[in-house]
């Protein structure tokens, strides 16, 4: 394919001399109207963010709905609907300056009301991982209509609050949830909310409707008319319509890795990890602890040490990821630098630890069976498990997998804990605190999907996480982060094999995108198309 | 026509024991799945707190005990109420509605494109029986049945999507364009091209097949040699004499076919993102959605019953030997 | 073997017979040409086809040789039509025996059961069976056979009917033959060509089926069979097309050849084309 001709060449060279500050993204002028078509897949049972938490349900509410806070281009707090925020010196007393004459989409104003309804209705007591976080608020006052107070009976690091709150602060209108049965109000798949487009209609296994809010409060935004989401399941189709032009984007990985690759040779289509900083993911190796095979930290080390990431990550994954070093991405501002890989992919020394743990191989060469559950989040899980399977071999480990689909895989790793190791992925939520301590913490109820439901404990580790979500000091609170990746590093309770961004593909037609750290889940207020 | 509702009455009202049979068979079989629906949304949203599962599962009724749940679905299904969908937050009924229109059209027109093709060039064939016209339809006939119908559709979007840019890959008409009238029709006419294509040459194929050989065995058969002895010419004969009776092999087969034909929609739906009956299907096994599973089953039943029923009645027609009683 | 004369005369049956030879041919020799595991990781994933010597028809995307998954494929896939056609004419032969030998009651209660059977999608009760027992083989042929018995029972069923008030059974019943003897030895070998030539269409359906639940990624991946190649193939599929097409090719030969046979027995038991 032939990228560039002589006279584009010189034309961007003529730029490049004439604009040296600009980049050639910020060289046109921004569009108004317009209207960009995004891939979709799966369906939604519930469009409403401060009830389900989960970037299938921000890619299209987020621009409807608004949250308190978003990140930005290198992953720092910014306002949203609040303008500031203090702390009290014991961390227990939070307080929030909202913004003012910002309207709902039905007219009525925004105000500190609003905010507490949230608070005390969805984020504490229905929102998923936000009950957690939110266990320890007591009351939230509202001195006035733009100031809000959190009241914790136990430190809130306001950081970790701030994090969280990007994905877990968003704001539905009390008016139209107050009094009603909250699980069955029919604006939970029809959102109201402060956000730079309005929603439509959302025609189940077809499509999803936005338009542009007149009334936004960042005036002059947003640039697009209408964004239409396409719902398409099968992925070599949607890579189709990408290619005909039926739709513009596609992000969170939801194209086939090998289609994603082919993307990166044609000109008309940017491929980035660019965007997504804040939604890092692993490839994960779980174990069951009730096997006493499993149990010997000799096999888990030796399990760890047959399998070459780096080989998966270049040879099946088109070196989209890399090996992960512990169980917080290295982008994060928490992961302990210097990290290392403590038991690198060495097959003899897993061969010897086996021997070592009274596991030889018998006179068919295998040493013992293992039985794989993989829960299937994205193509490269089944290979993953694949990969597992023929590495294991090698090193006489006989690994049956059980295909199951989503829901029978997590009952049979977290309520029946019928496995012996499991794969799947786990994302990170910007925070160790949010969703990545609960893989750890012991005590976690049968049934509860991606909880430490493997039969494995540790004092030191449960006392690690449970002081470190209440530690106000940014720099302490690091500290006991860093032990507690040590310890997960050699004592293997669970093991993150790769570290990935999740990757977009969009058309060159497309501006303003990408900007911030998690982009895909952002409102677009700044979006623009050429047309 | 009084007459035929009737007997379209009477026909539903015995297909009723085996229906129920079948929704109550599937209910106790689902139960023995791992994973409930609920798991299925834990999978979708990434986890939660045990306090918001609790919460979920009293919200699917899912605490109650399969007894009683059995019970109260077949309790509304008698005052035909199939529920409310679990993954879509509305009635089932209003989803399938949805869902039917797409569904029906697909299979129809591929239907209606099997049948047609398979007709003629089953009549071709025959006609040609042996010489290399019939040889080549065979070959192709025989090569679309044994190619697997995902593969196909595959193939066709590389082909007429990709590359040709003839046809759009996906979808079911263009969406953010208010079309009315014959613009509409013509648009989803233009996406249903492929699907319906791909769906109908597995079809088609069978057709084929059965149209050659039910001619060449009624052209054996001793009236039609009595007409030939009559001096009819061999259109006329071919008309009024083969033909009539080479179509009810072909027709029984689209009573037969029909629920296959559904089953098949299903991967042809997800390929092509068609919102139809069978992706609906797909989607309720998989979130173990089991009132919108049940809906599903419940309506594509009726819709087997009535194309038989149909069926029926155009056999009556055709062949006098059968008289209606 | 005035039958079998009449079957090697037509071209198709010859063809079909050589074809099915053949991949009979490669099944069996998949230990010998490929002998160990076709799923383990031979090489670099996705090489193409007649590049590298060792993997004549290339490698797939998890660096399977895929030469090695297509002879211990037809294998798989030779079992999977087998077994579930035999599944599948089992039930349908002794309901529909049963139904067309005692009518009455009997006749209704399994005629409704057929019935039941039929107006649902074959391909959805499949669905709904692997979500319910899981993906492993034995589970996957056992349900397609399940679902694909009806058809079966109704053919029996008519050909019993026909052929209960011939004078043979009539002979039997009168000398004072037990039920099961009258149905399974005197009555069962003469209904029985029908449903042989039915077979064919039941093995190429099987083989399809289990190819189209590989494509849902809903069969065992601990089985090398050509539908899970395909199905792991159409992440590759604008590229490196060949990991679909090779088992894609294979399954439609292996279809192909049962349908020729079938087409091949047909004409050679049909009696008024014989002339042709």
């Amino acid at each position: 394919m032939k990228l560039f001709n002589i006279k584009q060449t010189f034309i961007i060279g003529l730029f490049s001399i004439l604009l040296p500050f600009y980049s050639m993204a910020d060289e046109k002028t921004p569009q108004h109207g317009g209207t960009l078509v995004v891939h979709y897949s799966g369906e939604q049972r519930v469009l409403n963010p401060a009830l389900r938490a989960s970037t299938g349900v921000y890619e299209v509410s987020g621009k409807v709905v608004e949250s308190l806070v978003d990140l930005d281009a290198d992953s720092q707090v910014v306002p949203v609907l609040a303008t500031s925020w203090t702390s009290s010196a014991d961390g227990k007393t939070i307080t929030f300056k909202l913004r003012e004459g910002v309207k709902w989409h039905d007219g009525k104003p925004f105000t500190s009301q609003d905010v507490k309804y949230n608070a005390l209705e969805f984020w504490k007591k229905r929102l998923n991982f936000s009950t957690a976080l939110q266990l320890n608020l007591t009351s939230v006052d509202t001195p006035d209509d733009y100031t809000v107070v959190f009241n914790y009976s136990r430190p809130m690091p306001l950081d970790l609050l701030l994090r969280a709150l990007v994905d877990l602060g968003y704001v539905v209108p009390k008016h139209l949830y107050e009094g009603t049965d909250v699980l069955n109000n029919p604006y939970n798949t029809a959102p109201v909310g402060t956000g730079p487009f309005k929603f439509i209609e959302y025609q189940r296994g077809q499509h999803i409707i936005v338009e542009r809010n007149p009334d936004y409060w960042r005036k002059g935004y947003p640039y697009l008319d209408k964004i239409i989401w396409r719902i398409i399941d099968d992925n070599s189709s949607a890579s189709a319509a990408l290619e005909s032009g039926q739709i513009d984007l596609s992000s969170y990985s939801k194209l086939s890795l090998a289609d994603i690759n082919r993307f990166k040779q044609n000109a008309k289509f940017e491929v980035l990890t660019k965007g997504s900083q804040a939604n890092i993911f692993n490839n994960t190796l779980e174990f069951n602890f009730r096997n006493p095979i499993i149990a010997n930290l000799n096999v888990r080390k030796a399990i760890v040490q047959s399998l070459d990431i780096p080989f998966f990550t270049d040879d099946f994954l088109y070196g989209f990821g890399k090996p992960a070093t512990g169980i917080i991405p290295s982008s994060n501002a928490f992961y302990p630098k210097d990290s290392k890989i403590i038991y690198p992919f060495d097959r003899e020394k897993a061969e010897q630890l086996l021997d070592e743990a009274g596991y030889q191989r018998k006179t068919d060469g295998i040493r013992f069976n293992l039985k794989l559950v993989h829960i299937n989040n994205g193509e490269d899980v089944p290979l993953f498990a694949t990969f597992i399977q023929q590495s294991l071999a090698e090193v006489g480990i006989n690994v049956v997998i059980v295909n199951l689909d989503t829901a029978g895989a997590l009952n049979a790793v977290y309520k029946a804990h019928d496995f012996d190791i499991a794969t799947g992925w786990h994302q990170y939520r910007g925070d160790p605190a949010v969703s990545t301590t609960v893989w750890l913490r012991s005590g976690s109820p049968d049934g509860a999907p991606w909880t430490n439901q493997y039969g494995w404990k540790s004092e030191t580790v449960d006392q690690l996480i449970d002081n470190a979500a209440t530690e106000i000091d940014p720099v302490k609170r690091k500290a006991l982060y860093v032990q507690l990746v040590d310890i997960v590093n050699r004592e293997l309770p669970l093991w993150f094999a790769t570290e990935r961004e999740f990757i977009s593909v969009v058309s060159t037609k497309v501006h303003n995108h990408h900007n911030t750290a998690r982009w895909p889940s952002s409102s677009w207020f700044d979006v623009w198309i050429e047309h | 026509m009084l007459h035929i509702l009737t007997l379209a009455f009477r026909r539903l009202l015995t297909t009723i024991p085996a229906l129920v049979i079948i929704l109550i068979a599937l209910f106790l079989l689902l139960q023995l799945a791992p994973g409930d629906t609920v798991d299925a949304l834990l999978a979708q949203i990434g986890g939660a707190e045990s306090s918001v599962i609790d919460e979920m599962r009293h919200h699917y009724e899912l605490d109650q005990s399969t007894s009683s749940r059995l019970i109260n679905y077949l309790w509304r299904l008698v005052h035909l109420d199939l529920g409310q969908s679990a993954i879509y937050n509305k009635p089932v009924s209003h989803m399938i509605l949805e869902r039917l229109p797409a569904t029906l059209l697909l299979m129809g027109c591929a239907m209606l494109l099997a049948f047609t093709f398979g007709t003629i060039l089953g009549i071709l064939s025959a006609q040609k029986v042996n010489r290399w016209p019939d040889t080549l339809i065979s070959i192709l006939g025989l090569i679309f049945y044994s190619t697997p119908s995902f593969w196909l559709a595959l193939m066709g979007i590389v082909v007429f999507s990709i590359y040709l840019n003839w046809l759009p890959p996906s979808g079911f008409g263009s969406i953010g364009e208010s079309l009315t009238g014959m613009a509409a029709i013509v648009d989803i006419a233009w996406y249903l091209i492929l699907p319906t294509t791909t769906l109908a040459l597995v079809y088609l194929a069978i057709y084929l097949r059965i149209m050659r050989a039910s001619l060449l065995e009624v052209s054996t058969l001793d009236f039609v040699k009595t007409a030939k002895a009559k001096g009819l010419s061999r259109r006329k004969i071919l008309v009024n004499h083969i033909l009539r009776n080479a179509m009810l092999p072909m027709i029984t087969l689209i009573g037969l076919q029909a629920g296959t034909m559904l089953g098949g929609s299903v991967v042809i739906e997800t390929i092509f993102a068609i919102p139809g009956l069978g992706r609906l299907a797909y989607d309720s096994v998989v979130q173990r959605d089991l009132n919108t599973l049940l809906g599903v089953v419940f309506v594509s039943a009726i819709l087997v019953i009535i194309i038989n029923f149909i069926v029926d009645m155009l056999y009556a027609k055709l062949d006098p030997r059968i008289t209606g009683h | 073997m005035a039958i079998l004369k009449d079957y090697f005369r037509s071209p198709i049956a010859r063809v079909g017979t050589i074809l099915l030879l053949l991949i009979i041919f490669i099944a069996l020799t998949a230990d010998w040409f490929f002998p160990g595991n076709p799923l383990r990781l031979a090489g670099r994933p996705l090489q193409w086809p007649f590049v590298n010597p060792k993997f004549i028809l290339g490698t797939d995307q998890a660096g399977r040789n895929i030469a090695a998954q297509l002879f211990h494929g037809a294998k798989v896939s030779l079992i999977i039509g087998l077994v579930s056609t035999l599944i599948a004419i089992i039930i349908g032969v002794v309901i529909g025996a049963i139904s067309g030998f005692y009518s009455g009651w009997i006749d209704d209660i399994l005629m409704r059961l057929t019935e039941a059977f039929q107006i649902l999608p074959n391909f959805l009760l499949l669905l709904v069976g692997v979500a319910v027992f899981g993906s492993t083989i034995n589970i996957v042929i056992i349900a397609i056979g399940v679902v694909s018995w009806p058809p079966v029972a109704r053919l029996t069923r008519a050909e019993f009917l026909s052929l209960r008030n011939r004078e043979f059974v009539q002979a039997g019943k009168t000398i004072g033959m037990s039920s099961t003897r009258l149905m399974f030895k005197e009555i069962l070998p003469n209904a029985l060509p029908p449903v042989i030539m039915y077979a064919s269409v039941i093995l190429s359906t099987a083989i399809l089926m289990e190819s189209a639940l590989a494509f849902l990624n809903l069969s065992d991946p601990n089985i090398s069979s050509w539908g899970n190649l395909v199905g792991n193939g159409r992440l590759v599929l604008r590229q490196q097309w060949y990991v679909s097409a090779i088992p894609g090719i294979a399954i439609l030969l292996t279809v192909l050849s049962a349908s020729l046979v079938g087409q091949g027995i047909n004409d050679a038991l049909n009696p008024r084309l014989k002339k042709r």
